[in-house]
């Protein structure tokens, strides 16, 4: 990589918590011709960057929907993803007088915002599920373009999960190590540093391993704070300044880190509902099984297998439940409206209201208790015929 | 993997539209959208407003007595619209959540006396702004006008690095408490013409950094 790639990459990736939009269009990947395979994505440098890498060699086109400089699945969770960029990508970028088939591969993703039944009736384009992860598109493709059970889950190997722990360390520990500088010394600051930047880390490759939701996250917050302290004093006498009050900085420094890092260590992950988005507000998903016609599409779009096809009944089953990460793929590509959430409480959100606002209902909605709710707008009817 | 800031941002979006635009505008929005309406409104016209929003354009032309669809992307957004009052004997405002370049499924060609856009054409990329506005002709009767408010970036160096210099504490104010941010246009008669559009004039809004521009369909031609 050259060095202006190399030094992007690196803004990219730490920067990653904020958008960063590249110009949507048409990317086309070596040579595609007109029966070359059309992959849909979106505006985020960093993604348009993997795919271009991870694809070499191959002749695709890559439809890269304006969605604000937002990755696939925040932009899909959060409305900046939804048939209307699907639309606006097929039709603004001409891609219809370039390919002779009209078959459009979503990424898996993009389930919790995308209605393909709408792309289709405004474009006649058909769409096909992809895999939730871009690494495992050549396969998919190698393999005639169906997803396998591996494609659908999502996995959050080391490597990823150390360049997620980057967003958070490098701000924290740039920002803390600048702070504790100038309360003890330049010595306190780069014990600060070294100790957030391991610390961070060492949570992230525990990761799988550790409790991060429930009030017993409290209890791992404060031992990897207890681990940073003692990061930050061995440097302190590395560096000849284990004074008590340095050492207290470092304890302040590591109980600050935990805190920052506290924020949305679950939203960071792909195997836990954030928190911030559900913030007292857990909602369960709900199955109506008379209303499920077996038709699949939910199995086929949920990134933690928590739904499963149940041959003898014909009906699908909430398998793992606990494993939901409340995305509402499942309940936007129902077909026969057969899913949606449930509060604790006993409050419904009908799928008509996720459709139309999506995961930005988790937290603040406007929907009340189904049967006497005049805040909720059926999507559906907002479109003419 | 939902980033927090993200969700955030997004989530507290719509609710806050207005409040984070009049801030950004500096209490101006309410006068911008008056100042469009004033240009294409009057009753019996048949307006069609792109990107509506939380409705302040849409509005504003129904209260001067034309007939108005409303259509935006965003579901919630149309929410706020909706509930907004109108006076007695304004024609009610019809809402659709429709992109700008989904004119075309519902709506015939020369269905409208004009077409308004405030706000919206910075927010698409360029192809879509292109193929946008080419529909958006289409769907204009002959003679029909088009009124686009948008931001504008000054194309001298030295005036372009004095409006970002005088954008940046206004634009941090309004992210910080709103989550709302705006982008600009570079060339909007240069767009409008690509499309088609003849008669173009632009004035300056506010302190100049605004553009209303208005252009006509000519009689002739497709």
């Amino acid at each position: 990589m050259s060095l202006p790639a190399t030094v992007s990459a690196l803004r990219d990736t730490v920067l990653r918590m904020f958008p960063h939009r590249a110009v949507p269009g048409l990317i086309p990947v070596g040579t595609p011709g007109p029966d070359s395979p059309v992959l849909l994505t979106c505006s985020f440098t960093l993604t348009l960057r993997r795919l271009q890498r991870v694809l070499a060699g191959r002749n695709v086109w890559l439809l890269a929907a304006d969605t604000h400089g937002i990755n696939v699945w925040c932009a899909a969770g959060g409305g900046y993803l939804t048939h209307h960029e699907v639309i606006a990508a097929i039709r603004s970028t001409g891609i219809e007088e370039l390919v002779d088939h009209r078959e459009l591969i979503l990424p898996q993703l993009a389930a919790t915002g995308v209605e393909p039944r709408r792309v289709r009736q405004a474009t006649g384009w058909e769409s096909r599920w992809g895999p939730a992860r871009l690494e495992d598109l050549p396969a998919y493709l190698d393999r005639g373009r169906r997803t396998t059970r591996r494609d659908r889950r999502m996995r959050f190997p080391l490597w990823e999960r150390l360049e997620m722990a980057s967003m958070w360390a490098v701000w924290t520990a740039l920002g803390g190590g600048a702070l504790f500088a100038l309360l003890g010394g330049w010595r306190t600051g780069v014990g600060v540093v070294i100790s957030v930047l391991l610390t961070v880390g060492a949570v992230f490759a525990a990761l799988p391993r550790l409790v991060v939701t429930g009030h017993r996250r409290w209890l791992t917050y404060g031992a990897f704070a207890i681990l940073g302290t003692g990061i930050g004093a061995a440097v302190m006498l590395l560096l000849g300044a284990p004074t008590p009050r340095n050492l207290a900085l470092q304890a302040v420094a590591s109980v600050l880190a935990m805190a920052v890092l506290s924020i949305d260590l679950a939203g960071t992950t792909p195997w836990y509902p954030s928190t911030i988005n559900t913030f007292r507000n857990f909602a369960h998903i709900d199955l109506e099984p008379e209303r499920c016609t077996f038709a699949g599409d939910c199995v086929q779009v949920c990134p933690a297998e928590v739904l499963r096809l149940d041959g003898p009944t014909r009906k699908v089953v909430i398998a793992r439940p606990d494993a939901c990460l409340q995305c509402g793929a499942c309940i936007v590509q129902c077909p026969s409206d057969a899913l949606r959430f449930r509060y604790p409480d006993g409050r419904i959100i009908p799928p008509a209201a996720i459709r139309s606002t999506r995961m930005n209902m988790l937290g603040r909605r406007t929907v009340t208790v189904e049967g006497h709710d005049p805040a909720v707008t059926p999507g559906s009817s907002d479109t003419p015929a | 993997m939902s980033s927090f800031v993200f969700m955030k941002v997004l989530e507290s979006a719509p609710r806050r539209y207005d409040r984070g635009m009049n801030l950004l505008f500096l209490g101006r929005m309410e006068q911008l959208h008056e100042a469009i309406a004033a240009e294409v409104a009057a009753p019996g016209r048949r307006i069609l407003d792109l990107g509506c929003g939380t409705g302040g354009v849409a509005l504003a032309s129904a209260r001067r007595g034309a007939t108005v669809t409303g259509i935006d992307t965003n579901p919630q957004m149309l929410e706020i619209a909706r509930a907004k009052p109108l006076p007695p004997g304004a024609p009610p405002v019809e809402w659709l959540e429709l992109g700008a370049t989904e004119i075309e499924d519902a709506f015939p060609p020369e269905s409208f006396h004009a077409v308004t856009a405030s706000l919206v054409l910075s927010e698409l990329g360029p192809l879509e702004q292109a193929y946008a506005l080419r529909t958006a002709r289409s769907r204009l009767r002959p003679g029909g006008v088009l009124v686009i408010a948008d931001e504008i970036v000054p194309a001298a160096s030295l005036r372009r690095l004095a409006w970002w210099a005088g954008r940046l504490p206004l634009v941090c104010l309004t992210y910080l408490l709103t989550q709302t941010t705006t982008r600009a246009l570079e060339d909007p008669g240069g767009l409008v013409r690509a499309a088609g559009f003849a008669e173009i004039h632009e004035r300056r809004f506010g302190r100049g950094t605004v553009v209303l521009l208005t252009a006509r369909r000519g009689e002739a031609g497709p």
